[in-house]
C-alpha cells in the first residue's frame, strides 16, 4: 500500500507490504526498511528493524499523524496523493488558525512577492502574511 | 481563611490556584468563556461561571461579568492569576469596590507600579539605577528621546508584561511603525494604548526578585529568579537561584527589590525585575504585580506556596512569615510549553491536544492547563503547561528537567517540546552562559536547520504502518458489515485504536 505524507516542507511517499502477520517491508523514499510490528496498545508499539528496537506511539487527528519515536516527536499530513511543487490553484493559506485584523490590499491591487498582504491576530500576537510571487489579487479571503 | 474564592483566569495558572484552594480547604470558582467549556480548569475548580464569547473582551477581560460571577457563586474574593486583569487597576478598584477581596496589591500600587514611567520614578527615589528611556503618545517625541538615549531601543506596552507587545527598534525609520503596532496590540491586550520606549542594553541576564510585602511599608524577598533564556522577550526557561549571582551580587539585588517594594508600600506578592549587566551591574526594568509564571521555581527551592502565601496575607494583613524564615535549598528549573511550532517560526497553534502525558518522577512538578481530548483555542496565550524539575545542584536539577521534556507528550498541537529538548540540552544552557538574546543570536538558526530536516524514515514508516495495519484488517472484514471501515480497521486492528476514534 502506497501512501504520501507531507513532512515540514516535502511531500515523502511510504509503501508498505505485508510479508507475513506483523512483518512489513517498508519502503521511504526508495529507502527499504523490513520491520516486526509488536502492538503494545492506544497507538504504540514496538518497532524491530534489524536488531534494533524503538517504540513508536502514533496519534491520529484528521490527517495528520503525530509520531512519537523515542524522546523525538513528528508530524506528518495524509496527502491523497503526490502533488508536483506547489502549481496548484491560486491562494494562501493562513500559517495558523488566528483573526484577520488587517487586510492591506484590494481586490485587483497589482502585488509583488513579499508585499504584505494581511495581517493576523492569534494568541496575542500579529503575524503578517506577505505575497509568495508577484501577482494580483483576485480575491478578498473569506 | 476565605470560605470561597474566585480565580478570575484561564489554563494552567486557573488549575494552579485551584491545587492550593483545594489543599486549605476554600471553596473554588472557576470562569470560563464559551469557548473554555469543558476545559480542565473548569473540572477542577468546585463551581463554574460562563463569562460570554471567547473574545478575551467579551469573557476574560470583562470586569462586569467576572464580579457577576463572583456575586453569584459566593466569593469573597478574586484570584486574578497572571495575564488578563492581574495588572489592571480599574478591576482591583472594582472587585473592592465590589467589597471583595482583591488578592494582589491594591489599585494604586498596580497604578504606580503598572506603568513603567511612574515605577522608574520610584526607583529612582530609592536609589535603584534604571535603563534610560521615556514615555509619551506622541511619535516625535518618542523619536527625539530615542535619539538622545541612541537605538537600538526597545519599545514596550506601559502596562504590558511578560514579554508580550514589546519590540527592538534598530532605527528611526522602523519607529512609527513599532509605535502604531505596539499600541494596537497594547490596547487590544491590556486595555491600554500607551507605550514606553527605553535603551536597549545588549547581552544582558535577565534577573528578578520575587517579594511579598504587607502593604504598610514592610516587605521580605524569596530570592531571585534568572529568567534569561527568552525567545523573542518570552520567557521559556526560569531557575532558582540565578546561576550569575554570587552571594553579594544577590544581597545588592533582594535589597534593591525591597526598597523597591517597602517604597510603594506594596502589598502582596510581586516581581521586581532587572537587567544584569556584566561585572554585577544591574538595572531596574519593571515590578509586576501579580504571580508569575515562573513561581514554582522560587516554591521549588523555599518550599513555600506562594498563592498559600498571597491569600493569608490578604486575610490577615500582616506577613505570614519574616525574613528569617524564607531560606532556600537546591536549585529548580521550569520549562514552559506552549502550543507553536518551533519549526514554523514558532506560530501559534491551536486545536484538540488529543494525547497529553505529562512526566512522573522525582522531583518534577507539571502545572498543566491540558490533558486528553481537551481543545486549545485560538484566542487566547498558547502557554499549556509548565514542567519544573528540582535538584540539590543545578546540574542535577537541570539532567531532570531533560528527562522530563523527553517524558512529555502532546498529541493533537504542535507544541514547542522539541525545542526545549534541545535548549535543554545546549552547552550553552549546561555552562549558564545564556543571555536574553542567546536563542536568536546563537541557537535558533542551528535549531532550524535540524528541525527543518527531513524526519527519520522509521518515523514515516510508523505513520503508514499504522494506516497499513488497520487497512489490511478492514479489507478483510469488509462486506461483513457497514460500519464505517476506518473505524472498523482500527477495532479490528485491536490494540492500535486510539482515544478519541
Amino acid at each position: 500500500m502506497r501512501s504520501h505524507w507531507r513532512d515540514g516542507d516535502r511531500t515523502r511517499s511510504v509503501e508498505v507490504t505485508r510479508l507475513e502477520t506483523g512483518h512489513y517491508r517498508v519502503r521511504v523514499d526508495g529507502a527499504e526498511l523490513e520491520i516486526a510490528v509488536e502492538p503494545l496498545g492506544e497507538g504504540r508499539a514496538r518497532l524491530a528493524v534489524g536488531g534494533e528496537h524503538t517504540v513508536v506511539e502514533v496519534t491520529v487527528v484528521d490527517q495528520r499523524r503525530f509520531v512519537r519515536l523515542g524522546a523525538m516527536d513528528f508530524v506528518f499530513e495524509r496527502r491523497a496523493r503526490s502533488r508536483g511543487p506547489s502549481a496548484g490553484a491560486p491562494g494562501l493559506e493562513a500559517p495558523m488558525p488566528g483573526v484577520v485584523t488587517r487586510v492591506l490590499v484590494a481586490v485587483g491591487d497589482a502585488v509583488r512577492r513579499g508585499q504584505p498582504l494581511l495581517a493576523v491576530e492569534a494568541m496575542k500576537m500579529e503575524h503578517v502574511i506577505r505575497a509568495p510571487h508577484d501577482g494580483r489579487e483576485l480575491a478578498e479571503p473569506p | 481563611m476565605f470560605r470561597t474564592v474566585l480565580i478570575a483566569n484561564r489554563g494552567e495558572i486557573a488549575c494552579r490556584i485551584a491545587a492550593t484552594l483545594r489543599t486549605m480547604g476554600v471553596r473554588s470558582v472557576a470562569v470560563c468563556s464559551e469557548a473554555d467549556r469543558g476545559a480542565r480548569h473548569t473540572r477542577v475548580a468546585d463551581d463554574v461561571r460562563v463569562l460570554g464569547p471567547a473574545e478575551p473582551r467579551a469573557s476574560y477581560l470583562d470586569v462586569e461579568a467576572l464580579l457577576e460571577a463572583a456575586r453569584s457563586s459566593g466569593a469573597q474574593a478574586v484570584h486574578p492569576g497572571y495575564g488578563f486583569l492581574a495588572e489592571n487597576a480599574d478591576f482591583a478598584a472594582a472587585v473592592e469596590a465590589a467589597g471583595l477581596t482583591f488578592i494582589g496589591p491594591a489599585p494604586e500600587h498596580i497604578r504606580a507600579a503598572g506603568d513603567k514611567r511612574a515605577a522608574r520614578a520610584v526607583a529612582e527615589r530609592v536609589s535603584v539605577p534604571v535603563v534610560p528611556g521615556a514615555g509619551g503618545a506622541d511619535v516625535a517625541a518618542l523619536a527625539t528621546a530615542a535619539r538622545a538615549i541612541q537605538y537600538p531601543v526597545m519599545v514596550k506596552a506601559a502596562l504590558g508584561g511578560g514579554g508580550k507587545g514589546m519590540r527592538i527598534v534598530t532605527g528611526e525609520a522602523e519607529l512609527a511603525e513599532a509605535v502604531e503596532s505596539t499600541r494596537r496590540l497594547a490596547l487590544a491586550g491590556f486595555g491600554d494604548d500607551a507605550v514606553y520606549l527605553e535603551k536597549h542594553v545588549e547581552k544582558p541576564r535577565h534577573v528578578e526578585v520575587q517579594v511579598l510585602g504587607d502593604g504598610r511599608g514592610e516587605a521580605i524577598h524569596l530570592f531571585e529568579r534568572d529568567c534569561s533564556l527568552q525567545r523573542r522577550h518570552q520567557k521559556v526557561i526560569e531557575e532558582c537561584p540565578a546561576p550569575a549571582v554570587d552571594d553579594e551580587l544577590r544581597g545588592r539585588l533582594v535589597t534593591a527589590a525591597v526598597a523597591f517594594a517597602r517604597a510603594l508600600k506594596y502589598r502582596g506578592a510581586g516581581t521586581v525585575e532587572f537587567l544584569l549587566g556584566k561585572g554585577g551591574a544591574f538595572w531596574f526594568l519593571e515590578m509586576n504585580t501579580r504571580l508569575q509564571v515562573e513561581h514554582p521555581v522560587t516554591e521549588m527551592v523555599t518550599g513555600l506556596d506562594l498563592v498559600r502565601l498571597q491569600l493569608e496575607q490578604a486575610v490577615e494583613g500582616a506577613l505570614p512569615l519574616a525574613q528569617s524564615e524564607v531560606v532556600r535549598r537546591g536549585h529548580a528549573i521550569e520549562a514552559r510549553i506552549y502550543a507553536e511550532d518551533a519549526a514554523r517560526n514558532f506560530l501559534p497553534q491551536a486545536g484538540i491536544a488529543a494525547r497529553v502525558r505529562w512526566p512522573q518522577g522525582p522531583f518534577v512538578r507539571v502545572d498543566a492547563g491540558v490533558e486528553s481530548g481537551d481543545q486549545v483555542p485560538v484566542h487566547y496565550d498558547p502557554i499549556l503547561a509548565k514542567v519544573v524539575a528540582a535538584g540539590m545542584t543545578r546540574e542535577a536539577a537541570l539532567a531532570r528537567l531533560a528527562w522530563a521534556l523527553d517524558e512529555s507528550l502532546v498529541h493533537g498541537v504542535v507544541t514547542n517540546l522539541p525545542f526545549l529538548r534541545a535548549v535543554v540540552r545546549a552547552h550553552s544552557m549546561t555552562r549558564a552562559e545564556v543571555d536574553t538574546e542567546w536563542v536568536e543570536r546563537e541557537f535558533l538558526a542551528g535549531f532550524a536547520a535540524v528541525a527543518g530536516a527531513p524526519a527519520p524514515e522509521l518515523a514515516l514508516a510508523a505513520a503508514a504502518l499504522f494506516e497499513a495495519a488497520g487497512n489490511s484488517q478492514a479489507s478483510r472484514g469488509a462486506g461483513d458489515d457497514s460500519r464505517p471501515a476506518r473505524a472498523d480497521a482500527f477495532q479490528a486492528a485491536g490494540r492500535w485504536r486510539l482515544p478519541g476514534l
